[in-house]
């Protein structure tokens, strides 16, 4: 069912959104060290929300899964660089942070199109409650999934 | 400033944390942590998105609670990560009073990016995430461009100091008719996926990701603090984009997209 070219065409997605979390990871001033891991989490975010959204899940369910994913792979580095799981989460969370969602609220507001903007309104804030939801939950769970077992 | 006092260290640490966007429970057990490891007879402090309080007994002296407002924060991750490994040491009982000291203050040196690197960052960020949206090729290298106007303006603007809201209204404003202004002059695709691209610079990721992480530490008053300016800020955003949009359309007669 998944063809070669769609598959090439994530892998280069990936790459994309691996350069994109390097360049915010420059912005705040992150150390020179850890742009490879804040690279792999934002990529494999992007990853798991490309995958979701063409197995046809909607844009907040994508949403979560790929929250679950990088906020996952941010506690396992968190706990393997010795770093603050913020580093991690926050570049990597960058490319699924509704920022669409807010350019088409203002454009159909403004555009005098009401139910439009209303729906992407609601449709942004559900993005934003379904990230809330993933960091919450990965953050929560205990810390032994996390570390490899000695 | 007394430089031996195990609260003042404990009190600047979790302060420069703060500062650099670091989430209110970290610092809260940082400054614990650290109060700890010298054996400070008793520690209690309360920390808020904008204000520390914390009160100790040193020596057998009673130090008063002291609060310190602390105005708004600029991220810097490798001033958070060097405070943590300190009190990493500090727990081990690796440094001295004095020697932490000097420690952290080459740590509230460390300097931020230069512009120029700052800027491609930004221009490189914004081209891929305009492409990652579904741009053409040619709505990147516009995204790109943008980025590197809006990185240039926000310096501008932090230097005069221009408030938050502001600032957020007039670059998206700004990043709005620079994208515009390319499209209107024939090069480029699709308006909005290059806007898209070059707006992710300001969009409150950051507020809302530390805003969520703070409820779920129990920390309802800073999360909400910082839940409602994301709220504000995307408001910022969206009002910016859309009333250059809306001109645009007013001044050449037909709606863009």
């Amino acid at each position: 069912m998944i063809s070669l070219p769609v598959i090439w065409g994530w892998i280069f997605q990936t790459a994309v959104a691996f350069v994109s979390t390097v360049a915010f990871s420059v912005i705040f001033h992150t150390p020179r060290k850890e742009y490879l891991f804040t690279g792999i989490t934002g990529g494999l975010g992007w990853l798991v929300y490309l995958v979701s959204m063409d197995m046809g899940a909607g844009a907040a369910a994508a949403s979560f899964f790929a929250t679950v994913a990088l906020a996952w792979i941010s506690r396992a580095f968190s706990f393997a660089r010795k770093a603050p799981v913020t580093v991690f989460l926050i570049c990597g969370i960058f490319p699924l942070v509704p920022g669409a969602g807010i350019y088409y609220t203002g454009y159909h507001f403004f555009m005098s199109d009401n139910a439009l903007a209303l729906e992407t309104g609601l449709e942004t804030i559900k993005i934003a409650v379904a990230i809330a939801l993933g960091i919450g939950i990965v953050l929560s769970l205990p810390k032994g999934l996390f570390t490899r077992k000695k | 400033m007394d430089k031996t006092s195990v609260l003042e260290l404990s009190f600047q640490m979790g302060e420069t944390l703060l500062q650099n966007g670091a989430e209110i429970s970290r610092v809260q057990e940082t400054m614990e942590r650290v109060a700890r490891a010298y054996r400070v007879d008793s520690f209690d402090v309360y920390v808020l998105t904008n204000a520390v309080f914390a009160t100790g007994v040193e020596q057998g002296v009673e130090h008063a609670a002291r609060l310190k407002h602390i105005p708004s924060t600029t991220i810097h991750f490798g001033r958070i990560l060097a405070v943590n490994q300190l009190s990493r040491e500090i727990a081990q009982g690796d440094h001295t009073v004095e020697e932490a000291f000097s420690i952290l203050d080459s740590v509230r040196g460390m300097p931020y990016s230069p512009l120029p690197l700052a800027t491609l960052a930004c221009a490189v960020g914004s081209a891929c995430f305009s492409y990652l949206f579904g741009g053409s090729w040619l709505d990147a290298l516009i995204a790109f461009f943008c980025g590197v106007v809006l990185e240039l303006f926000l310096y501008g603007a932090g230097r005069r100091k221009l408030s938050k809201f502001l600032t957020n209204l007039s670059a998206s404003a700004l990043v709005t008719l620079c994208g515009a202004l390319f499209l209107l002059a024939g090069i480029g695709d699709n308006m909005d996926k290059i806007i898209i691209g070059s707006i992710i610079r300001l969009v409150p990721g950051v507020a809302l990701t530390t805003s969520i992480r703070d409820f779920f530490n129990g920390d309802y008053l800073s999360g909400a603090i910082r839940m409602l300016d994301a709220v504000l800020v995307g408001g910022c955003i969206a009002v910016g984009v859309g009333v250059v949009v809306r001109c645009l359309s007013l001044l050449t007669g037909g709606a863009l997209l």
